[in-house]
């Protein structure tokens, strides 16, 4: 091997390639051998990053003077490489598996130190060998997206594999998901699909795969079980029901929301208990959920993404909201409290929904009604104009907002289909926890 | 020889990476249930030793407390690292002269064995290279300093249920590994002590039974290295070494005897044997024991007499075959060299020996298990240690049992099984950070031992057991309190571990200050100090209460003088004929009745008085 000498190494040693082994030394005495591995992003200058052979990562810092010499590679061990689908049981209809990145099917990235998306379906068989032993499942990449960058033009066309999934025989379609954003996803397929002949389930992990500790495994399990349990026709989200691996929590896709940043139960139905729970592989239905429709299913879009959504706060400039708004055919508000705003936003409210801007009204508490009629601000507000959207959560309603914008051309047909209930998603009642 | 520490202690800092305390407690909190799977990391892998464990398919269950928060449940991510615990690894690396990496990176340590949450523990290189100097004049090399979390403790395990407290879990950890310069048993010891006493040096380490573990390192001439995982006790380091070596020894033997007769291993499938022990009707091999399941052979030529111990030694083949049938999940296995026996006769043998084609110079084992599955595992695990015994020594991890020896735990494991922790960021360790910590370095064992010495004019040796014996702080706090130095060494260091030589005698320092005030009073006599103390550690609920059930108390100096009349006149010819030189023969006599209630020196001194008096004490006619 060559040994290449010079006065400041850092140059040469910032161009090697990954995986070449070198050996360093100081020339105070001390010497690093180990195998070049990429530059974490957040890397100090002039750091070199080095895999030893004991298996740590250090980081040397380079410095003119150092002794680089480059050592033949180290024998490689045998790669288990990625083991071939299990044969999948035939005779019954598949459960179809659709994915879209995140979390679920992501794996540690050298570079970045983050994790990515994996993108194809030897991949995804790789962390989760066990899918297929308890019944067929067809696996269908659709995205391989971190779900913050899912956008809405994207819901149509998983809505649109979903159907296809079913007309091509599915019993039950599960979606894997990113969590940050899979209750918006959850919210657009129920108000974008209909007459489900099975669940449509969606699932996430909120701790990578590569991980032995990952919650991907069993939730992905369970919404398996779920989708082919067949026993409903909507949409739900499953998710770990506590912080245990036995527990799922079944949760209809218009309530559910992400309520923790890193817990596993991180997902909870606001205003009802969960629809039910798969526990021991075994799914139990506590609530009524919708049957199964003769089919077959369809997509009922378009979705019109003219519409914002803004959080209501002390301070918030009325100007700044205005030009907010501006372009949009609709804004959902998160208001304060019973769905409030300051008394200085009347003016801009007023002005736009005279324009023809539908204005709706949901509550930043994320439980409980928004209710116009209790304060005198609410009661302006509907003067206003502002269409109350009672115990909608924010986002749902700001999904229902661009699924009504793409129903309807006229204001007045928009704010109907809004209050409007479509995929169960307004409650009546509001009973307390625990409540038999 | 060549033998090799790691020594883990545990920080008083807080843990690694969130602001739970470094405590454990008993008070237990709500519990979860997880399962944890081998996962290939990022190049494919799999590590073997993960997927041994988690072949077993265990659950595991996780006791929360108050030292606990999402981070340790494995429900939110990593903390930056902690700065004290960094601090402190840094410092240790600056007193043994190794060189800190320049950027820290953190690494995820795959454990499946349930011991912690995320199924990898987080672990850091701090430095490399560096030495530790011994009193011996020998020096040590020093291969690498880490800092890491410290495992959940395991509670038990009941039905495929593992039981773990999570109260350790996240405690910091620095593990400082030697190059594999160790000469001996005892060398072992002394370098522990070093290495801990350097660690207490920081003032920020935990202290008790279980904050300090070592794992020891050790190969011979022709063996693999044997990691021997966990030792608590120090004193039991260099018998952990000497037993290695041992074994090592023994086995190495039997490979030179099993190549000369050219062994060699039978077909790992083994064969079927059930039909033969049809009329067994006791044993591990009874059709009630075995549930069932089929019995299995391994024939192994050329093994035969080779299974058993040699003379004079309890280290045999057949045990380290049987660990492998243990670690399968079986209860053990029997081999030829110890049967008949065990409810399988010599008729049973000879049907085996016939199903195998068997001659005398060869051995068999015979495992079974209600799992047909299981025992075809466990047999060709066996198969596989057994065709290593051909090789030498397998290079292994074992578990050190409290009486000295140790046994099989799990394989080696590799680096397949280390890859970044992606949620920490890499940590600089900046030449300024360096500076500070040099600025304020710790006083060294080594000038401690001299400092005390000169301050409290004892010896080398007793200070050095003072210091290496992790008992500085409490001869400090006692001298402190102004206790005699002369005193409190002797104490510590002889009396308090002759009290309870089994440990766990651990009085608090009040009693030991009320001790030491008895004795410097002349309450009792310091020859008492032993007496007292084991009633104390018999239960004796105070230091008052102790000398109260030995007699000690209440024997006044009156009391002294009136023996010594007693025995002056007793003897008053002896003293008339001799004077002065009657006292050494006297002095036993008085002794053999005040021994421990009164101080040697004030006894002799009353005596000498008494016999200048010519055997008439003061209070003789009273106290008569």
């Amino acid at each position: 091997m060559a040994a290449p000498e010079t006065s400041d190494p850092w140059d040469h040693l910032r161009a090697l390639p990954m995986g070449r082994r070198v050996e360093i030394s100081d020339g105070a005495g001390h010497t690093w051998t180990g195998t070049v591995v990429p530059r974490h992003e957040l890397s100090g200058d002039r750091i070199l990053p080095l895999k030893l052979d004991n298996g740590y990562n250090i980081g040397i810092l380079i410095e003119p003077g150092f002794r680089v010499r480059e050592l033949p590679p180290a024998p490689s061990p045998p790669t288990n490489g990625v083991s071939s689908p299990a044969p999948t049981p035939s005779g019954t209809s598949p459960v179809v598996l659709l994915t879209t990145g995140g979390t679920i099917a992501s794996r540690v990235d050298y570079t970045t130190g983050g994790v990515r998306p994996v993108r194809e379906e030897r991949e995804i068989l790789a962390f989760y060998p066990e899918l297929a032993h308890s019944g067929p499942v067809r696996i269908v990449p659709v995205f391989d997206r971190l779900s913050e960058n899912i956008v809405p033009a994207d819901w149509p066309i998983l809505a649109r594999h979903v159907v296809e999934s079913f007309a091509a025989g599915a019993r039950g379609v599960v979606v894997a998901h990113g969590t940050d954003t899979l209750g918006f996803t959850a919210a657009a397929l129920a108000f974008l699909l209909r007459d489900l002949p099975g669940p449509v389930v969606l699932v996430g992990a909120q701790r990578s795969p590569d991980r032995p500790s990952s919650d991907g495994s069993s939730n992905l399990d369970a919404a398996v079980t779920l989708a082919r349990d067949g026993r409903f026709g909507e949409v739900v989200v499953l998710m770990h029901a506590g912080l245990s691996d036995d527990r799922f929590a079944i949760h209809r896709a218009t309530w559910v929301r992400k309520m923790h940043s890193s817990r596993r139960d991180a997902f909870e139905s606001r205003n009802a208990p969960p629809l039910g729970r798969v526990e021991s592989g075994r799914v139990h239905l506590d609530q009524p959920a919708a049957p199964p429709a003769s089919g077959p299913p369809r997509v009922d879009g378009p979705l019109d993404d003219r519409a914002v959504l803004l959080w209501m706060y002390p301070g918030l400039d009325p100007t700044v909201a205005d030009r907010f708004v501006d372009g949009q055919r609709g804004v959902v508000l998160a208001g304060t409290g019973l769905g409030h705003t300051a008394a200085t936003h009347l003016d801009w409210i007023r002005r736009r929904v005279a324009a023809g801007t539908v204005v709706a009204m949901t509550t930043q508490c994320l439980g409980g009604n928004a209710d116009p009629y209790v304060y005198a601000t609410g009661r302006e507000l509907l003067e206003a104009g502002v269409t109350y959207l009672d115990d909608l959560l924010p986002e749902t309603a700001y999904v229902k907002m661009l699924w009504a914008l793409g129903h309807a051309p006229e204001p007045d047909g928009v704010r109907r289909l809004l209050r409007q209930s479509l995929a169960g998603e307004f409650l009546d009642r509001h009973r307390p926890a625990g409540a038999a | 020889m060549k033998a090799g520490l790691e020594v883990h202690q545990q920080l008083a800092t807080g843990k690694l990476f969130c602001a739970c305390p470094s405590e454990l407690t008993e008070e237990v909190g709500p519990t979860f249930v997880r399962r944890l799977r081998a996962t290939s990391g990022e190049n494919l892998r799999v590590d073997r030793a993960a997927s041994l464990q988690a072949e077993r398919g265990l659950r595991y269950r996780y006791e929360t407390g108050p030292a606990n928060c999402l981070v340790d449940m494995d429900e939110e991510p990593p903390h930056p690292m902690n700065e004290a615990a960094l601090d402190t690894a840094l410092t240790l690396a600056v007193l043994l002269d190794a060189r800190p990496v320049d950027e820290i990176a953190v690494m995820r340590k795959i454990v499946i064995d349930g011991s912690n949450t995320s199924g990898f523990q987080r672990t850091a290189l701090i430095a490399m290279g560096g030495h530790l100097d011994l009193a011996s004049g020998r020096s040590v090399s020093i291969q690498s300093i880490c800092l890491e979390e410290d495992a959940a403790r395991r509670m038990g395990e009941e039905s495929g249920e593992v039981t773990y407290r999570l109260d350790r879990l996240g405690i910091p950890l620095i593990e400082i590994a030697t190059g594999p310069d160790v000469r001996s048993g005892p060398e072992a010891r002394e370098v522990a002590e070093e290495i801990g006493a350097l660690l207490r040096a920081t003032r920020r380490v935990r202290r008790g039974i279980g904050t300090i573990r070592e794992d020891l390192n050790v190969s011979t001439d022709g063996g693999q290295r044997i990691e021997i995982k966990g030792v608590q006790e120090l004193r039991l380091v260099h018998e952990y070494v000497e037993g290695e070596v041992r074994r090592q020894e023994v086995l190495l033997a039997v490979r030179e005897a099993l190549r000369a007769r050219q062994a060699h291993v039978g077909d790992p499938g083994g064969v079927d044997v059930t039909a033969r022990f049809s009329d067994i009707v006791q044993g591990p091999l009874s059709a009630a024991s075995r549930h069932e399941g089929p019995i299995l052979a391994l024939a192994l030529p050329g093994f035969g007499g080779l299974l058993r111990s040699a003379p004079g030694s309890d280290e045999r083949l057949g045990r380290e075959l049987a660990d492998q049938a243990r670690a399968a999940g079986l209860r053990g296995l029997l081999h030829s060299d110890e049967l008949p026996n065990y409810g399988v006769t010599a008729d049973h043998v000879a049907a085996v020996r016939a199903d195998l084609g068997s001659g005398p110079d060869d051995a068999f084992a015979l495992l079974t298990d209600r799992s047909p599955e299981r025992a075809r595992g466990a047999l060709r695990r066996v198969a596989e240690r057994a065709a290593a015994a051909l090789d030498g020594i397998p290079g292994e991890t074992r578990d050190p049992l409290p009486d000295g020896r140790t046994r099989y735990s799990r394989p080696l494991p590799g680096g397949d099984r280390m890859y970044p922790e992606t949620d920490v960021p890499p940590i600089p360790v900046t030449p300024e950070r360096i500076a500070r910590i040099r600025a304020r370095l710790p006083e060294r064992p080594s000038a401690r031992l001299a400092r005390l010495a000169h301050d409290h004019g004892l010896g080398t040796e007793v200070v050095r057991q003072v210091v290496y014996g992790d008992l500085e702080d409490r001869f400090e706090e006692l001298t402190g309190r102004g206790h005699s130095p002369v005193l409190v060494a002797r104490l510590l260091t002889q009396e308090l571990p002759a009290a309870a030589p089994d440990g766990g005698f651990e009085p608090s320092p009040a009693t030991l200050d009320a001790l030491l005030g008895a004795a410097e009073s002349g309450r009792i006599a310091k020859e008492g100090i032993p007496t007292v103390l084991r009633g104390l550690a018999n239960g004796a609920p105070s230091v008052e209460a102790a000398i109260g059930a030995a007699g000690l108390g209440g024997f006044t100096a009156q009391d002294l003088d009136a023996v010594v009349a007693r025995v002056v006149d007793a003897n008053a010819e002896l003293v008339r004929r001799r004077g002065p030189e009657s006292f050494s023969a006297l002095m036993g006599d008085v002794m053999k009745e005040v021994r421990g209630r009164r101080d040697g020196r004030e006894v002799a001194e009353a005596l000498r008085r008494a016999i200048a008096r010519g055997g008439r004490g003061p209070d003789a006619v009273g106290a008569a």
